[in-house]
């Protein structure tokens, strides 16, 4: 899979206070995840593309072998008559041509086929490809410490059950985090609030000033994630 | 101290190939649906051309012709021609053939019969004309008992009468093979078109059942990490299976896991710190910090 961040740009990180514009799916990010997509596509593609080769092999030898018996027949029946060889030679072309023709019908339904069918794949796996890529990114920000806001997928779009699982371990770990944070916060308050209250020794009450400030410093940070 | 035993190696079970039914159904049918519609059509208008070409064909085959039988001879036939009409009387009668008793026969009463109708005629003829002469007479016929002789004949068969025979039906042979062959090529396609159908159709299935298994295997796994961590359970994640897609983003979660431990890790330090400053100035028996040590507990049970 590709890095996600990279292909968002750092801008879909960032939260809008706005309502989020609708998403539309576009033709040049279908292939999110190259590797999973393509590979689904071409075995399937391959697959096809045997099977009507050999469809129209077959039906291409049994019209060939029809065409061969008019002509021969035709022959025979025109042997005796000189005048008649344009006439056997126009029906042979007529014949070769409805031929080709076949051929050229067959190499269609069967590039059209290969197409559908990539296409329809293409399609299936970005259904897939598309919330993974959506949930690499917020694993991506997870890794740093970020735990915004998660929306939900896109309509259409497959693995479900494994974004609401994802998204309720994402609203608890944030929550929890959330929670650590107002506590610790408290605790702080608490401890300025002791720390003034007591009459505790100077060189200790510099350290635990200290330790104070560093767990200040850390909630502020904390928040800026949580954010 | 023991060495820990070596992990056995994972072996993939047919009975749990559907791991995310509704995924893996959804995914397969869907392929499996378009393949079969996809298919169908192509069938039928391979069918179409199929039979148009068989029947082309086949009428082609029935319309060459073949070197006929000759017809066997009779040797009487061969004899001349027996008159239509009874001599007159002023005419004298022909000889009978000097053949057979048969053709003399068969001539007599060819003869007579004939005599008989252009008798009447005659006499009608006659009747007309002699209307002025004399007044119109009665035929009198008399069957009179006779024997006929006859003798068998053997038909007159050409000399080049078995070749010719043998000629045609080889022939006719030669014909019905081409039209069993063409029968069973349109049967050949019909049924390698039911074959590639029925084989395309079972092998997208299974091949659809297996490649999303091996997306919704470590999907699978990673749901239960995800379980574990909606828990505040944040254990060591392993690794995938062998052969399991989806690596790329397993790592992505692998390195989101170790962010949420490495976050929990921090607020230990911190805490660590805090509790470590307090009771160095003698606040450790104080409420709030009762309450960090159990904070301090809980994120450290965590990450076990």
């Amino acid at each position: 899979m590709s890095d996600p961040t990279a292909a968002t740009g750092g801008t879909a990180s960032v939260p809008s206070g706005g309502p989020r514009p609708r998403y539309k799916r576009k033709l040049s990010n279908y292939l999110l995840d190259k590797k999973l997509q393509l590979r689904y596509v071409l075995l399937v593609t391959i697959l096809s593309g045997m099977i009507a080769g050999a469809l129209g092999y077959l039906i291409y030898q049994q019209k060939r072998a029809a065409s061969e018996s008019i002509e021969k027949d035709l022959q025979a029946l025109t042997q005796a008559d000189s005048s008649q060889e344009d006439f056997q030679e126009h029906v042979a072309s007529g014949l070769q041509s409805e031929d080709r023709a076949l051929v050229y019908k067959m190499v269609g339904v069967g590039i059209g086929l290969v197409v559908i069918l990539s296409l329809y794949l293409l399609i299936m796996t970005h259904k897939v490809a598309g919330p993974l890529y959506k949930v690499s990114m917020y694993f991506d920000r997870m890794a740093v410490g970020r735990l915004g806001v998660v929306t939900p997928l896109r309509q259409g779009d497959m693995l479900q059950d494994f974004y609401l699982t994802f998204h309720e371990m994402h609203d608890a770990v944030r929550e929890r985090a959330k929670q650590d944070a107002q506590a610790l916060e408290d605790a702080l308050g608490a401890l300025r609030d002791a720390k003034n209250q007591a009459d505790y020794r100077g060189e200790k009450q510099a350290e635990l000033d200290e330790a104070l400030a560093e767990l200040d410093k850390h909630l502020a940070e904390r928040k800026k994630q949580l954010a | 101290m023991t060495s820990p035993a070596p992990q056995k190696a994972y072996k993939r079970s047919w009975k749990n190939l559907l791991i995310n039914k509704r995924y893996q159904l959804q995914f397969t049918l869907f392929m499996v649906g378009l393949s079969t519609v996809l298919m169908a059509g192509l069938g039928i208008w391979v069918m179409k051309v199929a039979n148009e070409t068989t029947t082309v064909s086949m009428a082609s085959v029935r319309g060459t012709p073949c070197p006929k039988i000759p017809a066997l001879t009779d040797p009487s036939d061969e004899l001349p021609p027996v008159p239509m009409r009874l001599p007159g009387e002023d005419e004298p009668t022909p000889a009978p053939a000097a053949g057979s008793a048969d053709a003399a026969g068969s001539a007599d009463a060819a003869g007579s019969a004939d005599a008989a109708g252009s008798g009447s005629a005659r006499s009608a003829d006659a009747g007309s004309a002699a209307t002025d002469e004399e007044p119109p007479r009665k035929i009198k016929v008399q069957i009179e008992e006779s024997t006929m002789e006859m003798t068998p004949t053997a038909p007159k068969v050409p000399e080049d009468f078995a070749s010719k025979v043998v000629g045609h039906w080889t022939c006719e042979m030669k014909l019905a093979g081409k039209i069993a062959k063409l029968e069973h090529g349109r049967a050949l396609i019909l049924w390698v078109l039911i074959g590639t159908g029925l084989l395309l159709v079972i092998g997208l299935a299974v091949y659809g059942i297996k490649m999303t298994h091996k997306v919704a295997g470590p999907l699978f796994k990673v749901s239960l990490y995800l379980a574990k961590m909606k828990d505040g359970r944040f254990d060591k994640v392993w690794n995938l299976r062998k052969g399991d897609q989806l690596v790329d983003f397993y790592d992505h979660f692998k390195t989101a896991h170790a962010g949420v431990v490495q976050m929990q890790k921090d607020d230990i330090v911190k805490i660590k710190g805090v509790i470590a400053a307090a009771e160095a100035a003698g606040a450790g028996e104080h409420a709030t910090v009762v309450e960090l040590r159990e904070l301090l507990a809980r994120k450290e049970k965590s990450i076990e």
